[in-house]
């Protein structure tokens, strides 16, 4: 009976911790999608991510107030960002080296401002809230809705993105411009306006998945500590075939490899750690090759003007 | 108004302005940002370019940082001239080290050094190959995006090395820390300055540079990978494999990156280790570009941002001043490099004219 119990228990922290390793990857994810629906790729995630983790643990650190800083590595994600769209739509530059460019930036950045920070520890980060009736619910209840108010804050992003993206007038510009954007400018949509504000959208929730991690997550700062997520975040972006709820299955799904690995060597399995730490990326590189495949067999395509810079003078 | 206008021909020398001024840039928004660290720039740069080529010493340290990036770029050149984003150059300069290392650890080295090192250099370069053809594969079958499955490769890579350095190939005399024994005398690649770091595997270097150079220049491979670069729609329909030049093009790449991996470890650490600076991977992906994918340009772009990479160690040790400057100023390179090749493509046109045609009417309405 005790052992059910406890067995019962350890799955259900799991799980929730699936979730809060989740909500870091689901952030940029769906910024993501709406930067590649635009037509933009942003192979940037990784840096936008550091400097929001950055400049949100720094900015909770000091004032002592966790939602001013992840405003402020939201806003640090999206400022990034505009360097990228600078690039790819204004001067048409290429959009794979300006990502890459990105990311180094963004590491580089916060290893030379970040010193100062390294090992501290956050003394307030987002409480709990148990959400009344649904979190009474077995099971579900324990696991999504006793969280903190940014993962609750990232379940509305999911729902009200999807919304945005399929039903509503804004949705059908941002994907008639990455599918054809001559077409679009000649319908009136303004495509080079439409793009900089995704890019930027891109980069505010990438800076939101960043300074999750390091305001919630792991409430403290270490050199690099994105480790690779942003990587992921863009393999999700085909995991979920440019679909902002798809993104929520696929977020969760890595938050639990995430979570169990870290559980596995908490409990002391004698699996090299080094095999353990592995796995996210392993896996990540499975379901990328497996996901491109579904793509293809059920002809559903990426934007089909991704990464191709529009020019409104040339015919 | 700014009016963008085609060019019919880009001026030569615009592919020697850009570079400049993007290092210029590059290193300008340096010094701005170790102002706001409250350092006199200026400091920093004197102790960095006399970390970096001062003397004979440091500058032979300049030419250790190059090395790899030499090697690893030639490689990078090749796949990103069919506009194939090998990212993975990481991963394969970890695969090659350790390929490369299990014959310096596991072998007897009571071998002759030329046989032990001719195995060493083949290992490392199978071990480069092997990790980019994985990718590869991906792409040339199921177009998986190459760019983030060469990336997931290099954390896989890392910690391979890790379980290994953990495991069974850690020296029981090295206190617990994650090395190997050192490599014995017949696993080390001679060094070829007196006094310094600089080993054989310069050379290797060179001698890569020009092999790429006759590829490119001289093959019906370097042709056709060219033209898939450009055009892969004409490619096809040229009936040029591009399959099997994607294999080829990584394999080499792959290659040189495993070989630069070995240099690291044979000529450089005598042993291996989870600190083997595989960082180059990433430098060489600029080196490429800033190089507008010439091999031979690319070698003294290795020099510019091998000496930037050595004299940045030594300001991180006397000034404090920590590493990741050098990815800022790089980062900066790199984007005002590609924020500025469409004054290669277009020639900007200041149009005030127009605007006061354009005020005008408003005025008359």
């Amino acid at each position: 009976m005790t052992a059910t119990v406890s067995h019962h228990i350890i799955i259900v922290a799991l799980l929730s911790a699936a979730v809060q390793s989740g909500t870091i990857l689901l952030f940029p994810t769906i910024g993501e999608i709406f930067a590649e629906r635009s037509g933009i790729l942003n192979l940037g995630v990784e840096g936008m991510m550091i400097m929001g983790a950055f400049f949100g643990f720094v900015v909770a650190y000091e004032t002592k107030n966790p939602y001013l800083g992840f405003l402020a590595g939201m806003l640090a994600g999206g400022l990034t960002a505009l360097i990228h769209a600078l690039i790819s739509v204004t001067l048409r530059g290429n959009q794979v080296v300006s990502g890459l460019a990105l990311t180094i930036f963004g590491l580089g950045f916060t290893n030379f401002y970040g010193q100062k920070w390294i090992n501290l520890k956050l003394t307030v980060t987002p409480s709990q809230i148990s959400i009344p009736l649904l979190s009474k619910i077995p099971y579900i209840g324990p696991i999504f809705f006793k969280q903190d108010a940014l993962v609750y804050t990232s379940y509305v992003f999911a729902i009200v993105m999807w919304f945005i993206l399929y039903k509503t007038k804004v949705g059908v510009h941002l994907r008639a411009v990455g599918q054809n954007a001559r077409a679009s400018d000649a319908m009136g949509v303004n495509v080079y306006a439409t793009r900089y504000w995704w890019t930027f959208f891109g980069g505010l929730l990438a800076g939101a998945g960043g300074a999750y991690l390091t305001i919630a997550y792991a409430p403290f700062w270490l050199d690099g500590m994105t480790a690779g997520r942003g990587w992921i975040a863009l393999a999700l972006v085909i995991f979920a075939m440019w679909d902002p709820l798809n993104a929520m299955i696929g977020a969760y799904l890595f938050g639990g490899i995430d979570a169990l690995q870290l559980q596995l060597q908490a409990i002391g399995v004698t699996i090299p750690s080094s095999l353990l730490n592995m796995l996210p990326y392993l896996l990540t590189l499975i379901v990328i090759v497996v996901a491109t495949l579904i793509v293809r067999v059920r002809h559903i395509s990426a934007p089909k003007e991704l990464g191709i810079p529009y020019n409104r003078e040339e015919k | 108004m700014i009016r963008f206008e085609k060019r019919e021909s880009t001026p030569a020398s615009l592919k020697i302005i850009i570079p400049i001024v993007s290092v210029a840039i590059g290193i300008l928004i340096g010094a701005i940002a170790i102002m706001f660290k409250g350092i006199n720039p200026l400091r920093v740069y004197n102790a960095l370019i006399m970390g970096a080529f001062s003397s004979r010493y440091t500058f032979s340290e300049t030419l250790v940082a190059a090395t790899p990036l030499i090697l690893i770029s030639a490689g990078l050149i090749v796949v990103f001239k069919m506009n194939f984003w090998n990212i993975g150059a990481y991963g394969q300069y970890i695969m090659g080290a350790i390929f490369s290392s299990y014959f310096a650890i596991f072998w007897s080295p009571n071998i002759p050094k030329p046989i032990m090192l001719t195995v060493m250099v083949i290992a490392g370069m199978i071990g480069g190959a092997l990790w980019a053809l994985i990718p590869a594969f991906f792409k040339a079958f199921w177009e998986v995006n190459e760019v983030i499955s060469t990336l997931l490769m290099n954390y896989i890579a890392l910690f391979i090395l890790k379980y290994f350095m953990y495991g069974t190939w850690r020296d029981p005399l090295s206190h617990g820390f994650p090395l190997s024994k050192p490599f014995p005398d017949n696993a080390q690649l001679p060094r070829i300055m007196y006094h310094t770091r600089v080993n054989l595997g310069l050379v290797f270097g060179i001698i890569a540079v020009i092999i790429v150079w006759f590829i490119l220049k001289k093959t019906k491979f370097g042709y056709e990978i060219t033209v898939i670069g450009e055009n892969p729609r004409a490619a096809r329909y040229a009936g040029m494999n591009v399959t099997k030049n994607i294999l080829i093009a990584m394999a080499i790449s792959g290659a040189l990156a495993g070989l630069a991996g070995m240099v690291q470890v044979s000529g450089i650490i005598h042993l291996l280790q989870i600190k083997i600076n595989p960082d180059y991977g990433y430098t060489a992906i600029i080196v490429a570009w800033l190089a507008y994918l010439d091999p031979i340009v690319a070698v003294f772009v290795s020099l510019f941002l091998g000496g930037l990479a050595s004299g940045a160690y030594q300001i991180q040790i006397t000034m404090q001043v920590p590493f990741g400057i050098v990815n800022v100023i790089e980062s900066a390179i790199l984007f005002a490099l590609i924020g500025s090749e469409i004054f290669m493509k277009y020639k900007v046109k200041f149009e005030f004219g127009k605007r006061k045609e354009i005020n005008k009417q408003e005025e008359t309405l």
